[in-house]
């Protein structure tokens, strides 16, 4: 059967909560209501004629308005496969921490689901109800954020562990470590926020070397050039 | 879980334990939290994530093309087989064909990955059993293999010599012929496995009937691959769904399970499987030597798209091939730039080990290490 | 090496005494049985019998880190492994040395950019010896980089007194732990 006959056979049985079948794109999907995927996946899962035994992938995929879950099924008996969406709106101040949309589990019924289930609500925020574990799987337990949201900022250190290209060496630290990374911390981040060096200074300021002269623009401009190369990935992480 | 046995007579004190991350038959990575009654699993949980490598964010920010070798680091056994998956995402997105010559010489070297990265299961399997010897044979072999896949490519290890429109650079006729000689070579080589390893009196002991996964247990954990042909299961994405048009034309046998030593689907089953895999990639490969066609290896339309980054029309594509391991799976979804919006992997070994937390409870603690090998993971995509 | 560890003069005799140590100990650095990603299975290679690393020595890879002297860091560390590196090597004992295998140990490698969890270089977390740069590096070069630390290896004092800087080293890195 091909997506159309599947849609079909998915309609002519009345299973609640079924949408339309979207065929722009170079692979078709179904629509589903949140609260149908549930009945629709046991439906195909134990239709004689579908049998899709074998779920492939849950996938959560972040856009500008939405948040959409994909679910491949495929069949070994009739070689057949379909893809299934169910799709979150975002709400109107929908942040990073705020906004987790909530699906059904399906993983009592697929019990491949359940790891794939884990890997979504880790990187991306997504809640499955009903999930028997629901923890995270590939970041460690304390970790803040869910890194595949489009607002998500990179980390500077886990743990005491760093994850900057110029960060400390965590052997070389001295006894006042801390209070120097703070500085370099400060210093970095008034490197993002504009750089206040570059501006010209303001008229009538008692700087000495005021006026563009030579020395004190040339000296500036040292300042500005240095940043490392890791804050251009911070630069562009914090523009999602 | 397993419940002890009330009954049982000889309590010894419940003992957590730590299976690895550092530790020399978890292949790589892994952790297993086990609980013990003696010798005796209770209770086992998984703890990956200690190779996440944020590939799947990597995919979101860099373009089709440069996506390319990161498929490489996932499963980095079988690169070859990886960015073939990953090209025909990337090509069925764009709604390109890779030239027919192209298709033909991905046949060929997508087979001799599998090999090599069958025999690094063969080689590592015999070393958490306890036989060190088979280890140092089958990387006689894959020596030999990457030597004849860095004459194309010029890598090792990690290619990136597939790429959407075609492959990266042409091969010679010498070549061919380099391959088929290895072909004759390698034959001989495999029934000197048989007698090291397959057949060994121990071997079979440790194996046979341990860790056996009935069929419908591998279908709802998504299992696939060796994993599920050795529960008996005959499908083979090359057979089945043939995702390259030369899979088609070509004659070859998908092995399953049969059960020899033991109940249908246990550790032996696998890893037969597996070997005979090798035999079945070696009988296409010859197959596929001297129908190579003559022609461009690049389709001309995408190798101008190079110059400037591809940008596909908004849709989504999901592409399955059949790794070594089993299914892997490309979903991408792009908006109309550069990168795709939304860049999904499904990994095999991340399918194959979820049944591991079946498996392990009931077992001795030495057969859980038979077991784990004998899933064959590679803990690059488990975590990707 | 005891009480008498640097505790002597840095003269002629003391000096022969620690080099002919430093030839036993350089002709059997063990290394741990320790991979990581894509660069264990290169170094696998480098075991195995193509390459055969037992030539120089350091072909016995030991299973744990209290026999070994050697921790080869043989792909990406992330943030939940670093904590398990870190702990290997503190239970590696002294004299120990470090390799940090391919690209991504040596300074982040492909994952430098968008890596949210990688280290970008192993030497954040613990001390290294020698760098063996290469994605991933081709066996020759991981075994020249075994080749120098042999070097390293029989040239260090075993007897006499160390030059400053590693002291001043091993300090810090104590402070810090
Ligand atoms: S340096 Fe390259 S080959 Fe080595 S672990 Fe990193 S990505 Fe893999």
């Amino acid at each position: 059967m091909n997506e159309q006959e599947l849609h079909g056979k998915l309609s002519g049985a009345g299973v609640a909560g079924l949408g339309e079948l979207d065929t722009t794109g170079p692979d078709p999907f179904v629509v589903v209501e949140g609260s149908g995927i549930r009945p629709v996946l046991s439906f195909l899962r134990d239709d004689p004629t579908c049998r899709m035994e074998m779920l492939h992938l849950v996938t959560g995929i972040e856009r500008e308005d939405r948040i959409e879950v994909a679910y491949h099924v495929s069949s070994l008996e009739h070689h057949h496969s379909l893809t299934l969406k169910v799709v979150f709106p975002r709400p109107e101040a929908g942040g990073h921490d705020d906004w987790r949309p909530g699906v059904p589990s399906v993983a009592d019924i697929y019990p491949a689901a359940d790891w794939h289930e884990r890997e979504q609500w880790d990187l991306l925020g997504i809640e499955f109800e009903g999930h028997p574990d629901m923890r995270r799987i590939l970041l460690p337990d304390e970790w803040i954020g869910h890194p595949l949201r489009k607002d998500y900022s990179y980390p500077s250190e886990h743990g005491g562990i760093p994850l900057e290209l110029d960060a400390v060496p965590m052997y070389e630290r001295g006894p006042d470590w801390e209070r120097e990374e703070k500085v370099r911390k400060a210093k970095k981040e008034e490197r993002k926020a504009g750089t206040p060096l570059r501006q010209p200074p303001a008229p009538g300021s008692d700087r000495p070397h005021a006026g563009g002269q030579a020395p004190a623009s040339s000296k500036g401009q040292r300042h500005v050039i240095e940043p490392h190369s890791g804050d251009d990935d911070d630069g562009k992480s914090g523009a999602h | 879980m397993y419940a002890v046995e009330e009954k049982n007579d000889v309590f010894t004190e419940e003992l957590k334990l730590n299976l690895g991350p550092q530790h020399p038959s978890t292949h790589g990575v892994l952790r297993v939290e086990l609980k013990m009654d003696g010798e005796i699993i209770t209770a086992s949980r998984c703890d990956i994530g200690y190779l996440h490598r944020c590939a799947e964010k990597i995919g979101e920010n860099v373009t089709y093309l440069q996506f390319t070798p990161y498929t490489d680091r996932m499963d980095y056994l079988a690169s070859m087989n990886n960015n073939l998956a990953w090209s025909l995402a990337v090509e069925k997105l764009i709604d390109v064909e890779a030239p027919e010559r192209a298709q033909w010489i991905r046949v060929i070297v997508a087979e001799l990955n599998r090999i090599a990265s069958h025999l690094i299961a063969f080689g590592t399997y015999g070393i958490d059993i306890g036989a060190n010897t088979p280890f140092f044979y089958a990387f006689r072999e894959r020596e030999s293999i990457m030597a004849l896949l860095e004459r194309p490519s010029g890598a090792r290890m990690l290619y990136n010599y597939i790429r959407p429109g075609g492959v990266g650079h042409d091969v010679d006729d010498q070549w061919l012929a380099d391959v088929l000689a290895f072909c004759d070579e390698f034959e001989r080589r495999w029934k000197e496995y048989n007698t090291l390893l397959t057949n060994s009196h121990i071997f079979i002991k440790r194996t046979a009937n341990i860790g056996v996964i009935p069929k419908d247990v591998a279908l709802a954990y998504g299992c696939t691959g060796p994993v599920l042909r050795g529960s008996g299961v005959k499908w083979d994405l090359r057979r089945d769904v043939p995702y390259l048009k030369p899979y088609d034309e070509l004659e070859f046998d998908v092995p399953v399970g049969e059960g020899t030593h033991g109940s249908l689907g246990d550790c032996w089953d696998r890893y037969w499987v597996r070997m005979r895999e090798m035999m079945e990639s070696i009988r296409i490969i010859r197959q596929a030597c001297p129908r190579v066609p003559d022609g461009p290896f690049m389709d001309k339309k995408t190798s101008g798209m190079y110059k400037t980054p591809l940008k596909p029309k908004p849709g989504e594509a999901y592409v399955r091939c059949e790794n070594p391991r089993g299914e892997l799976g490309f979903y991408v979804v792009s908006e109309g730039g550069t990168s795709p919006i939304r860049c999904r992997t499904r990994a095999p070994s991340f399918c194959n080990l979820a049944v591991l937390d079946v498996l392990l409870p009931g077992t001795m603690i030495a057969d859980g290490v038979a077991i784990i090998g004998s899933l064959d993971i590679v803990l690059g995509e488990v975590d990707r | 090496m005891g009480i008498l560890n640097h505790a002597l003069p840095n003269i002629g005799p003391v000096k022969a005494v620690d080099t002919a140590i430093g030839w036993g100990r350089k002709s059997s650095i063990w290394p741990m049985t320790f991979g990581i990603a894509c660069c264990a299975i290169e170094m696998m290679a480098v075991y195995a019998a193509t390459f055969d690393l037992d030539r120089f020595g350091a072909g016995v890879p030991r299973a744990t880190p209290r026999q070994s002297d050697l921790i080869i860091v043989p792909g990406t560390v992330n943030a939940k492994m670093a904590v398990r590196v870190k702990r290997l090597y503190d239970q590696m004992a002294e004299p120990r040395y470090v390799i940090a295998m391919g690209a991504c140990v040596c300074g982040g490698g492909p994952y430098v950019k968008w890596g949210y969890n990688t280290v970008k270089g192993v030497h954040k977390i613990i001390p290294v010896d020698i760098f063996v740069p290469g994605c991933p590096p081709r066996p020759e070069a991981l075994m020249d980089g075994i080749l120098k630390l042999r070097d390293q290896v029989g040239r260090d004092a075993v007897f006499a007194r160390r030059e400053q800087a590693g002291k001043e080293m091993d300090g810090r890195y104590a402070a810090a732990s």
